[in-house]
């Protein structure tokens, strides 16, 4: 039997309200006015609309729309005009329709059913079982001994000194450690240009002394292996994607082995949340104040410099890394003079360090400046 | 309609939010103002390398620091504010002590006098803030009587090396000295350094003389005389001294000269029979081509630096204005386009800028303008501002200022094309109608 569906919002013009549908009616309004006029912004709960709706049948359907129709109060009614019948009437025929055709096509042959892949060919995945419980991990002896108290009195093991089987060069002499690469001023004899006395510095190396895997401490306990995945049929690709971990280790031992990769290697992304515009504005104040356009030529003041500089965490400018990222509007020349000024300015303004938040010192470690003299040109 | 809203609340909250949110790399920040100041300089006395260049030592350090800050550009740092001195050229630069004084720039040298006799002056140019030399050491060699000379081509290496354009200082100056009372005042030619010095009459007073013209390579000037009672165009050799006349037609008047870029030919104007055209000549030869045919004044033709057009004033359309031509004549454009009379255009050096006399509400002024008559600046006002003239590198301006009255005096005076650092010349009489020499 056919059945349609009423919306409850007919019952609401009159038809057919009951108590419970007022009931819900006020819960509605209510619930949208304060959505209005409330506290939007209120996370929980998430109000939705509830539409609910009713099953009759056709009868009932019918019955209800019967009662429901008003009568008829139209007073105007446009009467048509009586067309004119002509008095040559055409004559009518008639003829006796005849009966429909409702013989049933013939029955035709199945098609052949469609090729069933056979399962045999499907390797199913080996069920792998895992236990609950923890595989029992036997400790090296040296852990072991480690971890209890030493009451043994046996003689320790001498350290044995490695000896390289040849003659090594002596070590380097010690270097400040900085961020900065600096090289240490030699006198040049032959030269008459005077250097200014530099420290030799450079970054800290990645280790001062092999800590062999003896020497480490053991873990607190040890790493539960990690479950095989149940699908292994799944692409390769999908699986490696998915396995973080190898992707790490991938991408540490191409490190490792300065190795490159099909892709380049993405700049580590600052996490936290990034500088305000006030913040943004504060340090584009700052070195504007110390960009001074006044002794440059006509040519470099239509010159624009990208200007590259890295940060130290005193937010001070480290002079050695400002460099010229690129220029437009202008020759080489003039662009040397543009970067010159812009270089002076970052330098001068931020001998202080710049009023930057230390606590995203990961979004400013390195910052690029564009100096655009456009407005500065001569009018 | 409330899911659109919470919708619409969450994304006016994220969106101010959302490029911050999608840095990614260094932080960028865009930097379009800046300011416009004089660049710090510290100039300490240049050593003296023996001890008979200690004096001139000192003279070249001070030559140097004026032309500098002559310019505008430049501010000297005055020797009393100095935590270290240079006591020796070699010796290293203590740059924090130099910025503890704000100085960008630093000029270090060394003057010695050589077994012959001769003059040697070395220097370095540093930028301070960077900690590192612009560019490399120079020596300049001369004879003791030409320190100045040197002292001025030291500045003008200084001045290229951080402006990034040519300096001006080791060039001279062409002008009419004047002297007496208004009404009966002798003129006579004079050359002099850009900066006042070393004035060396070229002829006597016994004739009137107007507007000399340098020729692009420094060696001839063509002046305008009245020692025949008619003005006359002559040329005269900077070097001997000696003067012919260009121009001797009879029964006409000549003035107005100027030479073109080769120095071969020359443009000016003539009248005859009441009417006033321009000319080009050619220097050698002496023929001449009229270049202007129509019954009004047409004069002070002034070439373009490639020598193809020439820059002429004339009152054609009934008030003076500026037009542009071939250097073969025909139909020429007008580019002055603004209220008052315009005379005296003379093209930039650089080809980019004409300058020019403007008179509007009884006032003058010296302008600048693009060839196409726009972007027109007026650079200065006054009484009587007329005769500009570019200075080698065309980043200044030098013309001649007349005071009101009686006792009213022509002087010359440079102003910067950006209309800043208007300055008087120093001259030991009155002065006008300046023509600058090119670099030499």
């Amino acid at each position: 039997m056919a059945r349609h569906w009423t919306p409850t919002r007919r019952t609401v013009d009159g038809v057919g309200v009951n108590t419970g549908q007022i009931i819900s009616g006020a819960g509605h309004f209510g619930l949208i006015g304060w959505a209005l006029l409330g506290n939007i912004f209120a996370s929980e709960p998430i109000p939705f609309e509830v539409t609910e709706v009713t099953a009759v049948t056709a009868e009932e359907y019918a019955t209800i729309m019967a009662a429901e129709r008003p009568p008829e109060t139209v007073s105007d009614v446009i009467v048509p005009d009586v067309p004119d019948v002509p008095d040559d009437v055409p004559s009518l025929t008639s003829q006796v329709d005849t009966a429909a055709d409702t013989s049933q096509p013939n029955a035709t042959e199945a098609g052949q059913p469609d090729d069933v892949p056979e399962l045999s060919e499907i390797t199913p995945p080996s069920n792998t079982i895992v236990g609950d419980e923890a595989p029992v991990l036997q400790p090296p002896e040296e852990d072991f001994a480690a971890l209890l108290p030493q009451t043994s009195l046996r003689p320790k093991q001498r350290p044995v000194k490695r000896i390289a089987p040849e003659q090594v060069a002596p070590p380097e002499p010690d270097t400040t450690i900085d961020e900065v690469v600096q090289q240490e001023t030699v006198p040049d004899e032959s030269s008459d240009k005077p250097a200014e006395e530099t420290i030799e510095t450079a970054p800290e190396e990645a280790a001062t002394e092999i800590v062999t895997e003896a020497e480490q401490a053991a873990p607190a306990k040890s790493i539960r292996p990690k479950l095989r995945p149940s699908n292994a049929s799944l692409p390769q690709s999908t699986a490696k994607d998915e396995e973080t971990g190898s992707s790490d280790v991938e991408a540490a031992l191409a490190a490792a082995l300065g190795s490159s990769t099909d892709e380049p290697a993405q700049p580590s992304t600052p996490s936290g949340p990034p500088l305000t515009s006030s913040e943004k504005d504060a340090l584009r104040i700052s070195v504007q104040k110390c960009w001074n356009v006044g002794s440059l030529s006509s040519e470099a003041l239509l010159t624009t410099v990208v200007v590259s500089v890295e940060m130290s965490e005193s937010s001070t400018p480290v002079t050695s890394s400002i460099r010229l990222v690129s220029s437009t509007g202008g020759s080489s020349g003039a662009a040397k003079q543009a970067f010159a000024a812009a270089r002076r300015a970052i330098i001068r303004c931020g001998a202080r360090g710049f009023d930057l938040p230390r606590e995203k010192y990961d979004h400013w470690r390195e910052i690029e400046m564009t100096f655009n003299p456009e407005k500065m040109r001569i009018k | 309609m409330h899911r659109f809203l919470t919708l619409l609340a969450i994304a006016l909250v994220w969106l101010p939010l959302a490029p911050a949110v999608a840095q990614n790399g260094p932080l960028r920040i865009e930097i379009t103002e800046g300011v416009i100041e004089p660049l710090p300089f510290a100039v300490p006395n240049f050593v003296a390398d023996t001890s008979a260049a200690g004096e001139v030592a000192r003279n070249i350090s001070q030559v140097i620091a004026s032309d500098l800050s002559g310019t505008g550009l430049f501010r000297q740092i005055p020797a009393n504010a100095f935590i270290s001195g240079i006591t020796s050229f070699s010796s290293p630069v203590q740059f924090a002590d130099w910025k503890a004084v704000n100085a960008q720039a630093l000029i270090t040298g060394a003057v010695s006098v050589d077994s012959s006799g001769k003059l040697v002056v070395r220097f370095r140019v540093w930028d301070v803030f960077a900690g590192q030399e612009l560019g490399n050491g120079l020596q300049f060699v001369g004879t003791q009587a030409g320190w100045r000379r040197i002292a001025h081509k030291v500045a003008d290496q200084v001045y290229s090396r951080i402006t990034g354009e040519g300096g001006y200082f080791d060039s001279r100056v062409v002008f009419v000295s004047e002297s007496g009372p208004k009404d009966k005042r002798a003129k006579r030619l004079a050359i002099m350094d850009y900066d006042g010095a070393n004035v060396t009459y070229l002829t006597d007073s016994s004739a009137i003389v107007l507007a000399p013209r340098f020729s692009p390579t420094g060696d001839r000037i063509l002046y305008t005389s009245y020692a025949t009672g008619f003005p006359k165009i002559y040329v005269l050799d900077v070097a001997s001294v000696k003067r012919r006349v260009l121009e001797s037609q009879d029964g006409t008047m000549s003035f107005a000269p100027r030479f073109g870029p080769d120095g071969k030919t020359v443009v000016y104007s003539l009248t005859r029979g009441g009417n006033t055209d321009i000319y080009r000549m050619d220097v050698s030869t002496g023929s001449s081509a009229r270049l202007t045919s129509a019954p009004s004044i047409e004069t002070a033709p002034s070439f373009s630096p490639d020598g193809r057009q020439v820059v002429f004033e004339s009152d054609r359309s009934g008030t003076k204005q500026l037009y542009v031509m071939s250097v073969n004549g025909g139909e020429a454009r007008r580019i002055s386009a603004g209220e008052g009379q315009y005379g005296t255009p003379v093209w930039s050096p650089r080809g980019d800028l004409i300058a020019f006399t403007k008179q509007s509400k009884r006032r003058f002024h010296i302008g600048v303008m693009r060839l196409d008559g726009s972007e027109e600046r007026l650079l200065t006002a006054s009484f009587l501002d007329e005769g500009p003239t570019w200075s080698p590198n065309g980043r200044v301006i030098m013309f001649t200022r007349e005071t009101q009255g009686a006792q009213g005096q022509a002087n010359l005076y440079s102003v910067d094309i950006t209309g800043r650092n208007l300055r008087k010349v120093l001259t030991s009489t009155g002065a006008s109608d300046p023509s600058w020499s090119p670099l030499q």
